[in-house]
């Protein structure tokens, strides 16, 4: 492998958030056009997914909710075939379904034959925020190493991953004091995001209830299962554990007593902020 | 399974009242200006003062208040043929400066838009004009303690909303003064 000898970090506004991607490659021209290609691909997933966008995937799939079944992009298909292996796993924990129609429990929506979804009932909304974040980024990770950059980051307002041959040190911020944080982690070549503080409230759809856990961050394989996995977290907490377990993820997250509680193979890599 | 362990969180009061600062160079103007029109042959350069005509034109338009008294913006041009305008703009949020960059097309569509540099804080500093000054016109001097170590931040996101708002304004100052 050649050595990388020219890098970038560049900023847009997309996701509703702040998307930083950097990555090196050989040349800077290289660099630059790998990066415009990964943004580009972000802002796709955002133009199928955004809940807000009427004619969106997700906005056509709420406009006949109730009714015919909506053609979707391959990708929307693959999130929505996620988030419905996750709300079973998860014993209906994860769910993109909106309030109040989700207290009412099942699934909001069904994967009719491939690339076609509906709404199930009239009254249901579905919003894929909670993990089509991940997805985007896994997406553009993918483009840069396609487009043979040797080591590269995304990280989507918090919802991050890398690949590389060394690993990124990643502040996990205090969620109840965005300056402080609680502490520094190494990732490398998987995914880390973060859920919790600022105005986000996850709610336990079982219960309606507010979770009492302030923040959760989990690492992963794959940046869609950090983003998903961390909404568990937040209600779960230490149940949370045997899901990890079987997608290879580890987690910390901050209850509401002020106590840190991290999955033991991963507290031995943390650098506690002091 | 995994099992789990517990310990005490900082305490983070402390540090809340004088917050570190996260700051980031992604792009400067130059850079930003190349990436956008890579067949400009040159920029030219047509900052915009506001008349106070311009002012109340732009407010009405983008529905906010106009605080900065001109705009920086450049005509990208190919071979004497205008391809575009080159709009640097910020805008300050709660917890951070940004400066960012619109590239137009001639017609007034979006072509990219993109991150300079952004820097945030959590103290009481942003409300100084003194603090400002160093945003303003890339004068930046660095007297505040920036931790550059931080480089890569997971958490409690920083909203987008303001560069939103920002976008409606230079769209406004494209209808009002470049169109």
């Amino acid at each position: 492998m050649k050595p990388a000898c020219a890098e970038a970090r560049r900023a847009r506004p997309l996701l509703g958030t702040f998307v930083e991607i950097a990555a090196a490659g050989e040349v800077r021209g290289a660099v630059d056009a790998a990066i415009d290609a990964a943004f580009a691909v972000i802002a796709r997933v955002h133009v199928l997914m955004s809940a807000h966008d009427p004619s969106s995937d997700v906005g056509r799939l709420n406009r006949h909710a109730g009714g015919r079944a909506v053609t979707v992009h391959p990708w929307t298909e693959v999130v929505l075939r996620t988030a419905l292996e996750l709300h079973r796993a998860s014993n209906g924990i994860f769910d993109v379904a909106v309030t109040p129609v989700r207290r009412r429990g099942g699934e909001a929506f069904e994967l009719v034959s491939p690339c076609r979804a509906r709404v199930r009932r009239p009254d249901a909304r579905i919003d894929l925020g909670g993990i089509a974040k991940g997805f985007a980024v896994d997406r553009a990770l993918d483009v840069l190493g396609r487009h043979g950059m040797t080591r590269a980051l995304v990280n989507a307002g918090g919802d991050l991953a890398v690949f590389g041959p060394d690993p990124e040190h990643v502040e996990i911020r205090h969620p109840c004091h965005p300056p402080a944080t609680l502490c520094r982690v190494a990732v490398r070549n998987e995914a880390l995001a973060s859920s919790g503080g600022g105005d986000a409230v996850i709610v336990d759809p079982r219960r309606a209830a507010a979770a009492a856990i302030r923040g959760a961050t989990v690492r992963a394989p794959s940046c869609v299962l950090a983003d998903a996995l961390t909404k568990i977290v937040m209600v779960a907490g230490e149940e949370a554990g045997p899901m990890l377990s079987r997608h290879g993820a580890s987690a910390l997250f901050l209850s509401s007593r002020g106590r840190i509680h991290a999955t033991r193979d991963w507290s031995a890599g943390l650098r506690r902020a002091t | 399974m995994r099992d789990w362990v517990r310990w005490a969180a900082p305490s983070a009061i402390v540090v809340s009242i004088a917050g570190p600062v996260h700051a980031t160079e992604y792009l400067t103007t130059e850079q930003a200006r190349a990436l956008a029109f890579p067949t400009a042959s040159r920029f030219v350069e047509a900052h915009v003062i506001f008349q106070p005509a311009q002012v109340a034109a732009i407010e009405r338009r983008a529905g906010q208040k106009v605080r900065a008294r001109g705009q920086q913006v450049w005509r990208a041009l190919a071979a004497d043929e205008l391809i575009g305008f080159f709009v640097v703009d910020y805008v300050i949020g709660k917890h951070l400066v940004i400066d960012y960059a619109v590239a137009l097309e001639p017609d007034g569509h979006i072509r990219r838009v993109e991150i300079m540099q952004y820097r945030e804080s959590y103290g009481g500093e942003i409300a100084s004009p003194r603090w400002l000054e160093q945003f303003v016109g890339k004068t930046s001097q660095d007297r505040l303690e920036v931790d550059r170590d931080i480089r890569n931040i997971s958490g409690a996101t920083l909203s987008s909303h303001h560069v939103t708002e920002g976008i409606k304004r230079v769209l406004a100052f494209y209808e009002t003064c470049l169109r």
